[in-house]
């Protein structure tokens, strides 16, 4: 079981695999304070993938790929999580909002 | 062997169809913070997402052949280690539910590292692969 590294290869793989087989996959978080680490899995019970961090960073991207899944698992792995992972949008400007007023 | 823990675990569904404490949604959450607030000195918080339909394998044959359409949730499990809580929600309460979830998550996962913003290196190792003289690390 060896740990991705590149996070961008761990949500695309993650997501991959669910899409493969959304009955069997799941994706697991392990939180532990005293050591503040934090290990992601995301497995089918065939291929695991992990992903482990003790940077508080690596928790805001977690979100993301958190809503992901809610989406993916809640609506149907054919939902369409483009506004979720906000990918190619990294600085996160909101240029959807905020039409009228340009401060 | 097998077949008494079948027997054991069908009957268990009977009065609790997953085998674990089901739970609504905020109620979950409340207990989900709990369990953070109770395993910060030792232990271990594992949150589970899992796509459910939450019936069994036999209801959900009879729905396929039936021509119903078998509707999927999000099943959520959380446990310490020593309790295990469990809900789901569906397409229609995940949104809230996220921003719930996400909110007690960003509260309570105080432990992890904070990072300089320039600094894209992950340790003192780095420090000199980068070459870049741009800052003075001060680590």
């Amino acid at each position: 079981m060896v740990y991705i590294t590149s996070w961008d290869e761990f949500v695309e793989r993650s997501v991959q695999l669910f899409r493969a087989d959304p009955d069997s996959t799941r994706y697991v978080m392990k939180y532990r304070h005293c050591d503040g680490k934090l290990v992601l899995k995301v497995t089918d019970n065939r291929e695991c993938l992990k992903f482990k961090t003790d940077q508080a960073q690596d928790a805001k991207k977690m979100e993301k790929l958190n809503n992901i899944f809610f989406t993916l698992m809640a609506r149907g792995p054919e939902a369409d999580v483009a506004e979720v992972t906000g990918k190619e949008h990294i600085d996160a400007q909101p240029t959807k909002k905020g039409r009228g007023r340009k401060q | 062997m097998e077949e008494v823990r079948l027997t054991l675990f069908n009957d268990f569904k009977l009065w609790n169809p997953n085998g674990l404490v089901l739970l609504q949604p905020d109620p979950f959450l409340n207990e989900l913070t709990s369990m953070f607030e109770h395993s910060t000195e030792k232990g271990s918080v594992w949150v589970t997402l899992k796509r459910s339909s939450l019936k069994s394998k036999v209801q959900k044959n009879k729905m396929t052949t039936a021509g119903d359409a078998i509707e999927y949730r999000c099943l959520i499990r959380a446990t310490d280690g020593k309790k295990t809580i469990s809900t789901s929600v569906g397409a229609k309460d995940h949104q809230r539910f996220q921003a719930s979830y996400a909110t007690i998550l960003k509260a309570h996962m105080t432990a992890l590292k904070k990072r300089e913003r320039k600094d894209k290196k992950k340790g003192a190792e780095f420090d000199k692969k980068e070459g870049g003289a741009k800052k003075p690390n001060r680590v």
